[in-house]
């Protein structure tokens, strides 16, 4: 008995040393505190050391959406105003020539739980507003006399799956659902389009679908689409077999439907556009997470034909990303350095390139960018619309914000932008999915004043 | 006949509970302290698996096993609490175990949140020595709880 009594008093003390040891371990790895992302923008963004995390750092922004009368902010000399409200998660848009405009309403798929990950994922992911009710539709809206109100809204194609790309050529308009490219016939002031499609090609869909976005792009020709296919993981966590012709740009022969990969090692490419003066196909990525909340940087760049960008085995070049085995260091060899870091976690979702005359005379030929925002960094950072300028084909400078105030000084979040387009009179379009609106930017001439929401 | 029964049964499978106390079978608790402790080494083993042959099908079993373990202890800590609640006093000779196992469990949390992560990292190599961690925390409290009550029953 006596004995016993020593080894239990012993032990003890011992071992809640031990206890707080561990704690004290686990509480030092939460140090998460993000650096100014200036820094990080341009064409050499500051890299810090990558870091592994029990928890990695999650922050979400409360949505609260917009009141009335509430709006975003823009720079003095413009004006926004709500061109449509009351959609099921807005995401992308498309302007047709005759000058309607096409609200793509989409949600991903429904995600599947391979690990207990997934089910907190998930919930944390309701919070922020991305699960909302599937629509899964396109809303055509039209200005009948032009005076900038959207008098006319019908459901202009329904029943889609995950849809997020819009081209249009000729008569054939074209639709990347999150599984295949469909075809439909298009006749010039149609506003519902009731004939079945006709699929082109299919696209990397389920079961996992992680990155379910596909952006398309027809060439100035309409002989190719070119498609963005994201990742199916984060980093790989789904087994390399998953990842099969994703993570990359596809270019689509339209006639015959076949396809090469046109770029690959883009982790998740969102929004595709051609580069007004040179011609150059352009793109923006949201890079990998979990390993701090200065990396990776998100980016804009030139697309090469036949271009690996790192992912997954490295980022920024040869950056070596410690979570993918086995390595490809013949890949890392060729990996391209992207052109321009909008820094870490922004979540670049739209980009417009200005091609329009209605704003002032600097936002031409360069290249607005649709922030949603981050959910995995303290602060946030994105909830905004920046424009980065162009010179010669190349951006030329830091970027500007344009459109802000989707987060209030409270970190509660009134909107997220998503897609962006340029209306037929020079109007920047913006998809915000979280306030459920499609904003118009435009240039504030005397005499004119916001218009109300259609 | 009886008496017999039950000394025979406390030798095999609990050494503190005592012949004066009614007792029938082993208490819920015990049953579900062997449960996670089945789980926590099924997790070393399919994590030294994928550490050989990096298949996400794996690290996918070890972050199961590890948090079915983990269920098992919340409920086994509940059902002590329960036992604790419906005694006089507690057994002192339970101590060591108890402060043994929960350092398991506590491992075993940090290697769920390890687990958790994406990729070769989630694994190799934090998560394949917290798993053998768990392990060998779970053998030395066995081995050390079974000790000092055996010769407390021999020498009481």
């Amino acid at each position: 008995m006596h004995a016993l009594r020593i080894a239990g008093s012993t032990s003890l003390p011992r071992v809640a040393a031990i206890l707080v040891a561990v704690a004290g371990l686990g509480l030092a790895g939460c140090d998460d505190h993000a650096g100014d992302p200036k820094v990080q923008i341009g064409a050499n963004p500051v890299l810090p050391k990558l870091q592994q995390y029990l928890m990695p750092p999650m922050r979400i922004a409360k949505v609260v959406g917009w009141g009335k009368d509430e709006a975003p902010t823009v720079p003095q000399g413009l004006q926004v105003h709500a061109l449509a409200t009351g959609f099921q998660h807005p995401r992308s848009l498309y302007v047709l020539p005759n000058g309607d405009v096409l609200v793509v309403e989409s949600n991903g798929p429904k995600a599947p739980v391979y690990r207990p990950k997934d089910i907190i994922t998930g919930w944390v992911q309701s919070f922020a507003g991305a699960k909302a009710k599937d629509a899964n539709r396109i809303t055509l809206l039209r200005d009948t006399n032009g005076d900038g109100r959207y008098e006319v809204r019908t459901v202009f194609l329904d029943h889609l799956n995950s849809p997020f790309g819009v081209a249009l050529v000729g008569h054939d308009l074209y639709v990347a659902n999150t599984d295949a490219i469909v075809r439909y016939p298009y006749q010039d002031g149609q506003t519902t389009i009731t004939a079945a499609g006709t699929k082109l090609t299919d696209l990397p869909g389920g079961p996992i679908d992680h990155h379910w976005t596909k952006a398309l792009l027809a060439s100035p020709d309409g002989s190719k689409l070119y498609v963005g296919v994201g990742s199916n993981s984060n980093i790989g966590e789904n087994g390399i077999g998953a990842e099969y012709e994703r993570a990359a740009i596809w270019e689509v022969d339209r006639a015959s439907g076949a396809h090469r990969i046109f770029a690959s090692g883009v982790r998740n490419p969102t929004g595709l556009q051609w580069e007004p003066e040179t011609g150059k196909l352009w793109a923006i990525a949201n890079e990998r997470d979990e390993i701090g909340p200065d990396l990776v940087p998100d980016y804009l760049t030139s697309v090469q034909d036949g271009g690996f960008y790192g992912w997954p085995y490295s980022y920024y070049g040869q950056h070596l990303d410690p979570r993918i085995v086995p390595q490809r260091p013949d890949l890392v060899a060729t990996a391209i350095k992207p052109d321009y870091a909008l820094s870490s976690h922004v979540a670049p979702l739209g980009v417009a390139m200005y091609t329009g005359t209605d704003l002032p005379a600097n936002y031409r030929g360069g290249a607005f960018v649709g922030e949603h925002g981050s959910w995995n960094r303290t602060p946030l950072n994105g909830y905004k619309v920046v424009f980065v300028p162009f010179s010669g084909g190349r951006p030329s400078g830091p970027p500007q914000d344009v459109v802000t105030g989707f987060l209030d000084a409270n970190n509660h979040a009134h909107g997220r932008p998503v897609g962006l387009a340029v209306d037929r009179t020079g109007g920047l379009l913006i998809a915000d999915d979280v306030g459920n609106t499609v904003w118009r930017v435009s240039s504030l001439r005397p005499g004119s004043s916001p218009k109300p929401a259609s | 006949m009886k008496h017999a029964t039950i000394t025979e049964a406390t030798f095999i499978g609990d050494a503190n509970s005592r012949p004066i106390r009614k007792r029938r079978g082993r208490p819920i608790h015990k049953i579900l302290v062997s449960f996670s402790a089945a789980y926590f080494t099924g997790a070393l083993v399919t994590d030294f698996v994928y550490w050989q042959m990096p298949d996400v099908l794996w690290e996918r079993f070890s972050i199961w096993l590890i948090v079915a373990g983990l269920v098992m202890a919340g409920l086994a800590t509940i059902a002590y609490a329960i036992d604790l609640a419906g005694r006089r006093r507690i057994d002192r000779p339970a101590w060591p175990r108890a402060v043994g196992y929960a350092l398991a469990v506590l491992l075993a949390l940090i290697n769920a949140f390890v687990h958790s992560r994406d990729g070769y990292t989630a694994v190799v190599p934090t998560g394949l020595m917290l798993s053998g961690l768990v392990v060998v925390v779970l053998l030395v409290t066995a081995s050390v709880a079974a000790f000092p009550a055996n010769s407390r029953r021999i020498g009481g």
